[in-house]
């Protein structure tokens, strides 16, 4: 029976009756279900994610995306969000099932149309007037907690899993209170520019505050994500770790620095070779931009895959849904590689590999998550029941598709 | 009727349970049933919603009440079946599923980038630039103007009668060549003697104390400042930053999603491209405000060869950036050469 890949007929002793598709090889099952059968000793129930997705496939995808895109002067892109949204979820699996969007094209269109809108008056308003600016900057400030918790939202409840869709409570009280930081140390130096002629010590205050306060405030949106995320009718947990983000933070610091000075040095290095000169010290302009590019280069290969790893270690193990844990095996070097490749030949073919280096960062990033519990998953999953339906819920959170990546 | 029945997992949209059911296509009908054989849904196929196919993902089926199927198809016996019955995919989905398609797609998208980057990009920044208010423009360059001021540079030293007679020169000489330009003449002076000048939006023409000390002659240093009134007529630094935004939203668009460093790319590209034409036509139009001026271009001349000699010499560490993004020096000097014969 079957064609390619793993059959799945153990699963159900009557099944065979049917033509089985079968599932890709790499695709893993809960221990115990199926690869190892009945005498193995089953302790503790665990599954790894698998993601199938591949860069060929989502090299024309994205084609496509980018054709049609052009062809309809960007009103495309909200179709195109949803298909590459889509394409991520249903090549991502667990236990022998996969993920699914059920985002509204037209809703993100409206979102992003909104986007624009804010985006373009925060860009050019002071420049018009200190009215237009003040008005722009109020009502980001009162739209930005609300429209911050509707993304994760939309996002959240329009993904579903084994026919369930997650959720997210949002109450905007809770959204306001988490964002109040963000917003006040992000606004007081703009309106100080604009008004107070650039008062030193409140200009520069916000900015120290923000360098030190940043790990605090980047664990207070992340717990606030994953406390308020929902499977059905189940609440994720989280426990708090903000020490843990200072450490994480700490050692990326360093990683930036030791990459910072390495890439600098040694591309000084060349140009004073380059010139037998004293070049090291005075770059022309070009140079200077050569520098620059480097350093960011060397933030983005160097501390970036140490720090990307480590929060997202920190993030899974601390996350609960029930009983069951999640875990991160993700590991700095690994991601070290990727992000070399993945670099090194999207510069090489410039930008084609695009979509083979999403893919791969993808497939690392999923497949380094576990999912563990006492109980069988599958038991677990009976118990799982959808969210009540609210009469109000349904119709807000699709008025409006925003994407906000954090 | 076909007899080919699949094997898939239905989900009924209230519990998170997977049962397994045994899926058939009869006569436009999708039926489902129970490996027992008790019929749990049967659906007029366009009723339902068929997801588009994917390489090695299930195909999701989508039932009318909220109930789901994922047929396992990596064979894509389950796809045959479908298309045997008219479920045809989008022209989207069966554009990407063949190669010669993607790459006709392919060339379609360099085409058009190339015809937007070339002709439509700055036509249509030319076009913007000349309908936005002139007061948001001019307080565009009010803002760099005070972050310059702030950060950059400091109050010229150059002699007060000086910086008059520059001025007086050039006011007189921008009445003949561009009656009716609005601009603004500001002396400053930068921390290591730089020999610049450039344009803000608004028509602020900002020179260095280092470039006129440098030039020495002031028939070469009005030359330098009808170039950078050329650029006042032709509204080009607002020209720049229309265009820059527009490689910016393009460049999102294609690879936005992966990296914002990667996407900002051919934004610093485009605009060092872009000033080369600038630079031209500046040029051109600095020609005809000697000539209208009845002045040689011959200190201008002399100029640009001293800064073009010191451009030799980067390690001095007072390295005139006033080249630096222009179009190369030879052509420039080419073009003046000509106009002095």
């Amino acid at each position: 029976m079957g064609g390619s890949g793993t059959s799945i007929n153990a699963f159900v002793d009557d099944w065979p009756r049917c033509h089985d598709g079968g599932v890709p090889d790499d695709v893993t099952f809960e221990a115990g279900a199926v690869t190892q059968p009945a005498t193995a000793p089953v302790t503790g129930h665990a599954v790894g994610a698998t993601f199938t997705g591949h860069g060929s496939e989502y090299f024309r995808i994205w084609v496509v995306n980018v054709l049609l895109t052009l062809l309809t002067l960007g009103l495309y892109s909200a179709w195109a969000k949803v298909r590459k949204a889509t394409y991520f979820r249903r090549n991502t699996w667990i236990d022998g099932h996969v993920f699914d969007y059920h985002g509204n094209p037209v809703a993100v269109l409206r979102g992003r149309l909104a986007a624009v809108v804010l985006l373009s008056a925060y860009t050019w308003a002071f420049q018009f007037s200190n009215a237009a600016g003040v008005l722009t900057v109020t009502v980001l400030c009162a739209t930005g907690p609300w429209l911050f918790m509707r993304a994760q939202q939309f996002s959240l409840a329009n993904t579903s899993f084994r026919g369930l869709r997650f959720g997210f409570r949002a109450r905007a009280g809770e959204a306001y209170w988490t964002v109040l930081p963000v917003l006040v140390l992000w606004f007081v130096p703009m309106v100080d520019a604009a008004f107070m002629r650039g008062e030193a010590w409140i200009y520069w205050t916000p900015t120290v505050v923000t360098i030190f306060a940043w790990p605090w405030m980047h664990h207070r949106l992340k717990a606030y994500q994953r406390r308020n995320a929902m499977y059905g009718d189940r609440g994720f947990t989280f426990t708090p770790a903000t020490l843990r983000f200072y450490a994480v933070y700490a050692k990326g610091l360093g990683f930036v620095v030791l990459g910072g000075a390495l890439a600098v040095t040694s591309i000084g290095v060349a140009f004073a070779w380059w010139h037998g000169s004293r070049m090291l010290l005075v770059p022309s302009r070009t140079e200077a931009w050569i520098y620059g590019a480097l350093a960011a280069l060397a933030f983005y290969v160097v501390a970036w895959p140490y720090y990307a790893a480590r929060l997202q270690h920190v993030v899974w193990s601390r996350t609960r849904l029930g009983e069951i844990h999640f875990r991160s095996e993700i590991k700095a070097r690994p991601l070290l590689r990727i992000v070399l490749k993945n670099v090194g030949l999207t510069l090489l073919t410039g930008g084609v590999y695009w979509p083979w280096a999403t893919m791969a960062m993808a497939r690392y990033r999923i497949q380094c998550v576990h999912i563990e519990s006492g109980v069988p998953l599958s038991a677990l999953a009976a118990s799982v029941a959808a969210r009540p339906v609210t009469a109000a819920g349904e119709g807000t959170t699709d008025a409006f598709g925003f994407d906000i990546g954090l | 009727m076909s007899l080919t029945t699949f094997c898939a997992f239905r989900f009924d949209g209230r519990h998170a349970e997977a049962v397994p059911v045994i899926v058939r296509l009869d006569d436009g009908d999708l039926v489902v049933e129970t490996v027992d054989g008790t019929l749990v849904d049967r659906n007029r196929l366009h009723r339902t919603v068929v997801s588009e196919p994917l390489e090695r993902a299930p195909r999701v089926v989508w039932l009318p009440g909220g109930a789901a199927l994922e047929v396992l198809d990596a064979d894509r016996a389950f796809a045959r079946e479908l298309a045997s019955w008219g479920v045809r995919s989008s022209i989207a989905v069966r554009l990407q599923q063949r190669w010669p398609g993607v790459v006709a797609a392919l060339a379609l998208i360099v085409a058009m980038l190339g015809l937007f980057y070339f002709r439509g990009l700055p036509a249509t920044a030319r076009w913007l630039a000349f309908k936005i208010p002139p007061r948001l423009e001019e307080r565009m360059g009010e803002q760099v103007l005070r972050v310059l001021d702030k950060h950059y540079v400091r109050p010229s030293v150059l002699d007060v009668e000086r910086r008059r007679r520059i001025a007086e020169r050039l006011s007189r000489a921008a009445a003949a060549a561009a009656p009716g330009v609005r601009y603004r003449l500001e002396f400053r002076a930068a921390g290591n003697e730089g020999v610049n000048a450039f344009t803000l939006p608004g028509g602020v023409i900002l020179v260095l104390d280092g470039l006129v000390r440098f030039a020495g002659d002031e028939d070469a240093v009005l030359g330098v400042l009808g170039h950078e009134l050329g650029h006042v007529v032709q509204k080009h630094s607002v020209r720049q930053v229309l265009q820059s935004v527009g490689v910016g939203a393009v460049a999102s668009l294609l690879w936005g999603d992966f990296s914002g460093v990667a996407a900002s790319v051919p934004i610093v590209a485009g605009m060092l491209g872009y000033s080369r034409e600038f630079e031209r036509e500046a040029d051109e139009f600095t020609i005809a405000f000697l000539r209208a001026q009845h002045l040689s271009a011959r200190p201008l001349y002399r100029f640009f060869v001293k800064v073009h000699k010191w451009q030799g010499r980067p390690e001095d560490g007072r390295v005139p950036d006033f080249l630096s993004t222009h179009p190369s020096t030879e052509e420039r000097l080419d073009r003046l050469r000509r106009e002095i014969r």
